[in-house]
């Protein structure tokens, strides 16, 4: 069963699905849902990632049904049709996915068939049931990439230089598009070329190639377990984007021992290194040692206890995952790596995405100095003197285009961040 | 019978949403009830009236929330959130507290079993953790269609918690079309829960209800303030920043006004019939001529005439020479307005301050309130076209095309993609109210129509998602009249 969560960091499986969806380029989700739920899932979803909205469609110009009292009566099976043949009239898009919210859901619409007429005809249109009360936004984000895998990845060859990359969720992650950026770039540097559906310019084309790749790589502690997009069935799980030095060669490293590149990944491993400590050279003694604590997705979380512990010599003091981590074997999984840290000691870690349980958990260490978190942990900061770096969804306070918290790059300018002259 | 708080179904205002056309046709037609009620048969995303609600109450000082919905619907809380932490900053506040929102994150069991323990329990969390002297709750689409029984749960609650006030609002979704029944909503609770319950209490002679929409910002509202001060009016400015205290307060107003037409109007009415309490119903105070009008109003109820028009002659002249080089500035441009039905009127003629041409607006509304608006721009602007549209961006950009205005005010995402220079009035962060802040918003916009670059540039890459064949269609195609 969910639970009451305040403030919660989060929005519903279609404001997740549609994040999902529309940041791919030349996607346009199509909602079959009550009057509010574009706003809704843009300002729950998109807009408090990194403050930026999807450039195709956002908030009042995703195409919607609005569904009135009339629909919620009698149906709003016709209501879709109709509004379909406007949509595929003057949109243009490469896919079109129908979306459905809570009132459709409730009253049990059958979107599908519908949708099917249109597919028939030569439409590129499916539907994805996405009511919101399914899930939060990992839900939405997991039934998208599902939709995305069932219509329309192909069946074709493997290429044995191809992978993708998969687990960063669009705006969810206030870093997705940089981190996506970085992790390319030395994805590349091994001599792979990568899917993600959402850099790069990508878009269709590259989810239907998805099939031909070598490998999926999953930067994320739990999500997508039971989904293959390579042909080859092939996945290596990280549990987030890797950040600072020794994480980041410890992926480079499992990803090159999976596509056979171990050379070229050791090669780059120390140019990027030689790299990273020319500049960290420059800055001994900026900053001296804090205690922190740091609240956000798992995902985040888990990149920036490792990378402040092994190579900053910070010490954690306590670590909230605001995700809701349903499985065991999920929530033991980011503990260990939590608490498998090079020299440090692990902090105490906390599963909660209620934001008197996180203040609460907060509260319990004093010591702590930094907090680095999410928008909603600014009060808790402000009324307890601590060092504030927002770096967490939600996010309403600071803009970010591409600035990346991934690999070598990400280091730095997370440790521009942290820093701090008082 | 009484009002129940949904906009589009009030008898005496025959409200519309989906027209569009000509002004000068739409002026003369409503009057014969001509317009006809409509649908669009394809469409772009509304606002629906919880979001309405939630802006209107999120900044409520002494208060807690909940919101009786799937995670999703707590979606604006953020973006209100945000306003009333910014608000606080600008109150010289540095303690950045966070709106009390807990949402009772209702999953498919619930959807299925129903949800009332489970608001149960979060109203009893609400007290437990913050000991609010209100809690509002915010119901959804999906409360609404289960049928959860949110007022018997909140009056259960509140037997056992005597020392906050429960204060249930039904502002489900699929009930409106038009997103400021939102805000009747809330008036409406307030009245049934706390106002009803209580003695009026003696009435203050200066006092004034003040009634600001959310996106009103906080400048604007100290602007306001400030004015009323001026010519010896007391403001009981609600619902942004208020407290319990300050809604008790309501019925002991010599007089009420409101800021935007569309904002507590229906509730103003029901002060009248309650308390006697007299209301001005004017325009937004943004452009000179409007902010006479909204003070003049607010003046007369109030024995403050004179006063009023020795303060309008002395901050007009005051401007005046700012308002002359803006004017030299802006004089001859033609401009297409959009946004809500408040701020759209009201911009119409502000931009008549600066000898700007009207040719397009969308408004999300017309109904017989708004008549007299459109005469009035009628007779300054002569004939423009009128999109009834709560933004409807794929209309929108079809009209831009067309009409090519030399400017954009409204929420400028997609004129922005055109190149065309865009600006608004409304700005819940900054200046544009009142005849000091009239200054700033002139510069605003003649600052945008002299250096449009960013807009031009971005125009050469950025992307809309309609088809070319789209621009060249009826932008009102899609309006079906309802048989």
């Amino acid at each position: 069963m969910s639970e009451i969560l305040e403030n919660p960091h989060g929005n519903c499986a279609l404001g997740g699905a549609n994040a999902t969806l529309s940041a791919i380029r030349r996607v346009i989700p199509l909602y079959h849902s009550g009057p509010g739920c574009c706003m809704q899932t843009t300002a729950g979803e998109a807009s408090q990632g990194s403050l930026r909205l999807p450039p195709y469609t956002a908030y009042t110009a995703i195409p919607c049904t609005n569904m009135l009292e009339r629909e919620v009566v009698f149906g709003g099976e016709r209501k879709l049709d109709a509004f379909l043949q406007g949509a595929l009239e003057i949109l243009d898009a490469d896919a079109f996915f129908v979306l459905t919210g809570c009132t459709a859901g409730i009253i049990g619409d059958d979107v599908q068939s519908v949708v099917a007429k249109y597919r028939e005809q030569g439409h590129p249109i499916w539907a994805v049931e996405t009511p919101g009360f399914l899930g939060e936004s990992y839900r939405g984000y997991e039934l998208a990439m599902n939709a995305l895998r069932q219509n329309l990845v192909e069946e074709r060859p493997t290429e044995p230089d191809l992978v993708n990359l998969l687990g960063i969720v669009p705006y969810h992650d206030p870093y997705w598009e940089g981190n996506f950026e970085e992790l390319v770039r030395l994805l590349e540097a091994l001599g792979l070329r990568v899917n993600t559906f959402f850099s790069h310019f990508q878009g269709v084309e590259n989810v239907k190639n998805a099939g031909a790749a070598a490998l999926d790589i999953v930067v994320h502690p739990w999500l997508l377990k039971s989904l293959r997009y390579a042909g080859t069935g092939e996945v290596l799980r990280f549990p987030g984007v890797p950040l600072g030095a020794a994480d980041s060669a410890a992926f480079l490293r499992q990803v090159a021992e999976r596509t056979g590149r171990l050379q070229q990944a050791e090669a780059w491993i120390e140019k990027e290194n030689r790299w990273f400590y020319h500049y960290l050279e420059t800055g001994i003694a900026l900053q001296s040692w804090r205690k922190f604590s740091v609240v956000g997705e798992s995902t985040n979380v888990i990149p920036i206890v490792r990378f402040l512990s092994n190579e900053y010599s910070f010490s954690p003091e306590v670590a909230v995952c605001t995700d809701v981590v349903f499985r065991q074997e999920d929530k033991a999984y980011i503990t260990k790596a939590l608490t498998d840290l090079d020299y440090g000691s692990a902090p105490e870690i906390v599963f909660t995405g209620d934001q008197w349980e996180i203040n609460q958990a907060l509260a319990r260490h004093p010591e702590s100095h930094v907090l680095i978190g999410s928008t909603n942990e600014h009060e808790f900061a402000m009324s307890h003197m601590m060092q504030f770096v927002c770096a967490c969804y939600p996010n309403t306070e600071r803009l970010i285009y591409n600035r990346s918290l991934a690999g070598w790059r990400g280091a730095l300018t997370f440790m521009e961040d942290v820093y701090s002259n008082l | 019978m009484a009002y129940n708080g949904i906009r589009e179904q009030r008898q005496d205002t025959e409200t519309i949403n989906d027209w569009g056309g000509s002004s000068l046709a739409a002026a003369r037609d409503f009057p014969q009830k001509c317009l006809g009620r409509a649908d669009r048969s394809f469409s772009q995303g509304l606002q629906c009236q919880q979001i309405n609600s939630v802006m209107a109450l999120l900044s409520m000082e002494d208060a807690a929330f909940v919101v009786h919905s799937p995670l999703g619907c707590a979606g604006c809380c953020s973006m209100a959130n945000d306003w009333y932490r910014v608000g606080q900053i600008y109150r010289g506040s540095m303690a950045l507290k966070n709106a009390r929102v807990l949402v009772t994150n209702m999953d498919e069991r619930d959807v299925v079993l129903g949800a009332e323990q489970k608001l149960a329990k979060a109203l009893r969390l609400a007290w437990e953790r913050y000991k609010p002297k209100v809690i509002f709750i915010f119901t959804s689409c999906a409360s609404g269609i289960i049928a959860d029984d949110v007022d018997s749960v909140a009056q259960e609650v509140n037997a056992e918690l005597p020392d906050t006030v429960i204060v249930p609002i039904h502002c489900e979704g699929f009930k409106s079309k038009v997103c400021a029944s939102g805000y009747d909503a809330a008036f409406l609770a307030i009245t049934k829960y706390v106002l009803e319950k209580e003695d009026a209490g003696e009435t203050i002679p200066n006092l004034l209800n003040v009634f600001g929409p959310p996106t009103v910002s906080t400048v604007d509202q100290m602007e306001v303030e400030r004015m009323l001060g001026e010519i010896g009016i007391e403001a009981n400015y609600l619902p942004f920043y208020a407290s319990l205290e300050k809604i008790r307060r309501i019925p002991r107003a010599a007089a009420s006004s409101a800021i935007c037409k569309v904002f507590a109007d229906e509730f103003m009415k029901d002060l009248e019939r309650r308390y006697n309490i007299p209301y001005s119903h004017t325009i937004m105070p943004i452009g000179t001529r409007n902010t006479d009008r909204w003070l003049r109003g607010a003046a007369k109820l109030m024995g403050k005439e004179q006063e009023a028009e020795a303060y309008i002659a002395r901050e007009r002249e005051a401007i005046a020479p700012l308002m002359a080089d803006l004017r030299r500035r802006l004089e001859g441009k033609t401009v297409f307005i959009t946004g809500g039905t408040g701020r759209t009127f009201a911009a119409g003629a502000l931009v008549d301050d600066f000898g700007m041409k009207l040719i397009g607006m969308q408004t999300p509304t017309y109904d017989k309130n708004i008549q007299e608006d459109v005469e009035r721009l009628n007779a300054i602007h002569g004939d423009f076209v009128l999109d009834v549209a709560n933004m409807m961006p794929f209309e929108q950009v079809n009209l831009l095309r067309k009409l090519k205005p030399d400017v954009f005010i409204g929420v400028p995402i997609w004129a922005a993609r055109l190149g065309l220079p865009t600006t608004h009035v409304l700005d819940i962060k900054r200046p544009t109210m009142g005849y000091r802040n009239l200054v700033y918003l002139g510069q605003k916009i003649a600052a945008q129509v002299e250096n449009p670059g960013y807009n031009k540039r971005i125009a050469q890459y950025a992307t809309l998602p309609y088809k070319e064949s789209w621009y060249d269609s009826d932008p009102f195609k899609y309006i079906v009249k309802e048989g």
